[in-house]
């Protein structure tokens, strides 16, 4: 629909809902820079009435957030790898290739996608921590002290492969025209080659968005890393720590902290959100159905 | 010979993928489901004794607070917070649609969807101070005398559906404008010619061709809006004034990780599944007859 004239009501209800999608992060950003008085006091202001940057030193003085960042983001950016890796085999395997029991395969992954995450926390809370082999545990197992919660491999591979990501990878490559992969097939190259240096390559769109939907979701997410923490306090990722911060102390005192913490925590992903979203809106609006 | 090579070559590609199903997906479900046949505590196997029916009994008893009030506000929870978005984003979504500069509108509406959880949970929790948030600052500024929004049985629920529905307006929005841009601009065109309103169109047009994509949104959020906790976890943390905000998931995730009943809580989650499970297969059906055939 193109509007001949301008829509003015249209700017109306979209900006108004702007505010109200908005202003909560506004109220998040402003009192993190209210003092601790000022917070306590019994009117609500948005704006602070001076400015002050304590809570972000106490926040870095009281939060390990060299720790946290570091967990974040190795967790983020190893998941990210995992999953596009994972992902773009798997989606070139089940797109290009024939081979019995593909149709199978292909329907077990859909329907991966139909079980919700809190049937496995209970489970995977028990594999994760009895894992053969890792962190001193046994084959069994038993003895070690917390398996691959012994380290932030507990925060990574359960969330190594993704059925969605499987699924939009076949999705895309299944686009491809199978005459270039002949092509390449008939001049001599190697399967792995074909795969890494023509597929691979063609599927960049879809890559990014893949890219920038688990980086985010990873660097969100927050029971598993909880349950994580509660194992090992040295997993704890940005958000857990934020959280744990606030259950510790007396919550009027620490309020404008959390804000702080959260500013620090949120506003980072935000800003490169915005300056890619490009490609994740689009790559969602062209993928989410079909 | 060609043939079982490229088999050979499509199973070592799958190999890590089928192997963390089979640790992460597979043997979780099965194990879970043993688990819920016991009492056991989550320590070692040793300790874990076969009850047979007993948990399944146990929380689908009348007197079980799992059935209500945890089950009925788990599906109030899913209810209102679709209520919420899906209106929200059917009147945001069209009205972007008319404008310029779609793409930044419609980043602005997904912003919640990109941030953790504990941050919208906590600012939230701020808006809904009694004393100093700004929700209560413009109550009391109109007169009214300020509300306890989540200490209060009768208001927490509600407080939590309505940042429940306000995150989920975001994602309701992208799928909605895909399936609007997907409406051919030669029908609105043809209609306007023969001299049809905007209400109209919208009426005769968009919403029947839209009907796919609004039972798309519709089914995929309320079955997430079923599953979710988090956001509950946060501003209440166990669901509480008494079990007002309660929902299934947590209720689950409280009995496992708080209390030590593993058996109790893989029970709950397996009821809670399966309830899931068949109101998605009897919404999958109603797709097929509302034409989404692909899905």
């Amino acid at each position: 629909m193109k509007p001949q004239r301008t829509p003015w009501i249209s700017y109306a209800v979209i900006l108004l809902g702007s505010v109200l999608m908005v202003f909560p992060f506004l109220d998040m950003v402003f009192s993190s820079f209210k003092s601790a008085s000022e917070y306590a006091s019994l009117r609500y202001s948005l704006l602070p009435q001076t400015f002050v940057f304590d809570n972000y030193k106490l926040a870095f003085e009281q939060l390990k957030l060299a720790m946290l960042f570091k967990n974040s983001l190795l967790r983020s950016v190893s998941i990210t790898l995992l999953v596009l890796l994972t992902s773009s085999l798997a989606g070139y395997v089940l797109a290009k290739l024939k081979f019995p029991g593909k149709q199978l395969i292909f329907r077990f992954i859909l329907a991966t996608m139909m079980f919700p995450a809190f049937l496995f926390f209970i489970p995977n809370y028990y594999i994760t921590v009895h894992f053969p082999l890792a962190g001193g545990n046994d084959l069994f197992g038993a003895g070690g002290s917390g398996g691959l919660a012994a380290s932030q491999l507990g925060l990574i591979v359960p969330f190594a492969v993704s059925g969605f990501g499987i699924f939009l990878m076949r999705q895309f490559i299944m686009g491809i025209e199978d005459a270039y992969i002949e092509a390449a097939r008939i001049d001599g190259a190697r399967e792995l080659r074909i795969f890494a240096q023509l597929v691979l390559p063609m599927t960049a769109p879809v890559l990014a968005t893949l890219a920038i939907f688990e980086f985010i979701n990873s660097w969100n997410e927050f029971i598993w890393a909880l349950l994580m923490n509660s194992v090992n306090t040295d997993l704890a990722t940005l958000p857990v720590g934020i959280q744990m911060l606030k259950s510790h102390l007396d919550p009027t005192l620490t309020q404008p902290l959390v804000m702080a913490g959260l500013v620090i925590a949120t506003v980072p992903v935000l800003l490169a959100f915005i300056l890619l979203q490009k490609h994740y809106v689009r790559g969602m609006m062209n993928s989410g159905l079909k | 010979m060609r043939i079982r090579k490229e088999t050979a070559l499509a199973y070592t590609f799958l190999s890590p993928v089928l192997l963390f199903y089979a640790i992460f997906l597979v043997i979780p479900v099965l194990f879970s489901l043993f688990i819920s046949f016991t009492d056991w505590g989550g320590f070692d196997l040793e300790s874990m004794e076969w009850v047979g029916l007993k948990n399944y009994r146990k929380i689908l008893s009348p007197e079980s607070n799992f059935l209500h009030p945890v089950l009925t506000n788990t599906f109030l929870y899913a209810f209102g917070t679709v209520a919420i978005s899906f209106c929200s984003a059917l009147a945001v979504s069209f009205f972007i649609s008319r404008l310029r500069f779609q793409g930044l509108w419609r980043t602005l509406y997904f912003l919640p969807s990109v941030t953790t959880i504990v941050a919208i949970g906590n600012v939230w929790l701020y808006m809904y101070n009694p004393t100093n948030g700004l929700i209560n600052g413009i109550i009391t500024g109109l007169g009214f005398r300020s509300v306890n929004f989540l200490d209060d049985p009768h208001h927490a629920l509600l407080s939590v559906i309505v940042a429940g529905g306000w995150l989920g307006i975001g994602s309701s929005v992208l799928i909605l404008s895909a399936g609007l841009k997907a409406i051919p601009d030669n029908y609105y065109e043809a209609a306007s010619l023969e001299g049809a309103g905007a209400m109209r169109q919208y009426i005769s047009i968009t919403l029947p061709l839209l009907r796919p994509t609004i039972l798309f949104v519709l089914i995929t959020s309320f079955i997430g809006g079923l599953q979710s906790f988090t956001l509950t976890l946060v501003m209440t943390k166990n669901g509480g004034p008494g079990d007002s905000t309660n929902v299934g998931a947590l209720e689950m995730y409280n009995q496992a990780f708080s209390f030590g009943n593993w058996g109790i809580a893989s029970a709950m989650a397996f009821v809670l599944f399966v309830a899931i499970l068949i109101i998605t297969l009897v919404q999958l059906f109603i797709f097929r007859r509302g034409g989404v055939e692909s899905y």
